[in-house]
């Protein structure tokens, strides 16, 4: 993994910082339909879909900004 | 320059925060700025609350996303009672998105709803859901069936009518124009494109619902066809989405016919990035000498 795509993935993580506790919650609830209870069973699988978001928002800006 | 005006509704600028995109609308109100909205569209609400599908329901995919939430809501009680007091606060206009699995579920919601008193400015009829068992798409494949959903609520409102399209259908302008004759103020088209997705190593198949709502860049051209197809059959304004990403993007939906426009996976990506286009647009328009952003609708040149 080069440097301007970890600097990528992190400027995504960054900009979601001032996300809303209300927004986050119901952004868990659209994807989980227990929510928070389901990060907590389920640790490493939203690891891994939290990983696979950050990619998809890495190359839908490719395609946005090309 | 940006303002449009739907019947007696005048939204600050043409783009919308397509339903199921922005929560409710109150979950974004102290951080995107609101105002450079034309409208919200709350999720949709239906008479009982919903879990939806079992998880995984939404998949990143290529140039999009597919999901299948299933209407996922709080339904009609606690929405009328929660969230319809702290939508009448936002700064923008807001409507109310409703869906069903029969006839008497879209009709009670809205007459609930119409008993509330919220300050929303409509109501997008959602007949074209195509992740629920019931119900949902059902009603937006039969002209008939949505002619007669559509003339049902008109009886109980007037507040702005809009009846949300699926393109999975053959002819999409039939449908539009059954609406039209229900007398519906306006077409939103279109709702998500029906699809699937698998693992290639596994053949596991990737949602838990098998099948789910493709959006997304990826589903732009096929969207711009619908709309304008459904542009050159009916009189009332069309309101366009799928795939917006970029204010380049709602300048072709509106030369191709549209009225306004409706943003939806972009604000998956980031929902702050809708509120951009209002000067962005306000750019493109100086830029190019057009007095009002309706001038473009319908602007188009044939090869």
């Amino acid at each position: 993994m080069n440097r301007n795509n970890i600097k990528s993935k992190f400027h995504i993580v960054w900009s979601m910082r001032k996300w809303p506790i209300k927004y986050i919650h119901w952004r868990l609830i659209t994807a989980y339909p227990e929510g928070l209870m389901y990060v907590f069973k389920h640790p490493f699988v939203f690891v891994k879909d939290v990983y696979k978001y950050i990619i998809w928002c890495q190359e839908f800006d490719k395609e946005v900004n090309a | 320059m940006l303002e449009v005006k739907i019947r007696d509704v005048v939204f600050s600028s043409p783009v919308i925060a397509a339903s199921g995109t922005f929560g409710y609308g109150n979950e974004v109100q102290n951080f995107v700025e609101l105002d450079k909205i034309g409208c919200i569209i709350t999720k949709s609400i239906t008479i009982e609350p919903r879990v939806g599908n079992l998880s995984p329901r939404i998949h990143e995919s290529k140039s999009g996303m597919i999901n299948a939430i299933g209407l996922a809501n709080i339904g009609v009680d606690d929405f009328c009672d929660k969230k319809l007091p702290e939508l009448s606060k936002i700064n923008t206009n807001f409507m109310i998105s409703v869906a069903g699995s029969k006839l008497s579920d879209y009709i009670d919601v809205v007459k609930q709803i119409e008993s509330s008193n919220g300050a929303h400015v409509g109501y997008e009829i959602n007949i074209s859901c195509p992740n629920v068992k019931e119900g949902g798409a059902e009603f937006g494949v039969d002209k008939d069936v949505t002619y007669k959903l559509t003339s049902k609520i008109r009886e109980l409102t007037d507040k702005l009518l809009v009846v949300k399209l699926s393109p999975n259908v053959t002819c999409i302008e039939e449908i539009a124009l059954a609406a039209e004759s229900a007398k519906a103020d306006a077409i939103s088209a279109v709702n998500t494109f029906l699809g699937i997705s698998i693992n290639y190593k596994t053949g596991k198949i990737l949602l838990s619902n098998k099948f789910g709502g493709v959006s997304g860049p990826a589903i732009k051209p096929l969207a711009l066809a619908k709309i304008h197809k459904i542009y050159n059959n009916i009189k009332i304004p069309v309101i366009g989405m799928g795939g917006i990403s970029s204010y380049k993007d709602i300048v072709e939906f509106m030369r191709l016919g549209s009225t306004m426009v409706q943003v939806g996976t972009l604000n998956y990506r980031d929902p702050k990035l809708i509120s951009n286009f209002y000067d962005q647009l306000k750019n493109f328009l100086k830029n190019n000498n057009i007095n009002s952003i309706s001038d473009l609708v319908g602007k188009y040149y044939e090869n």
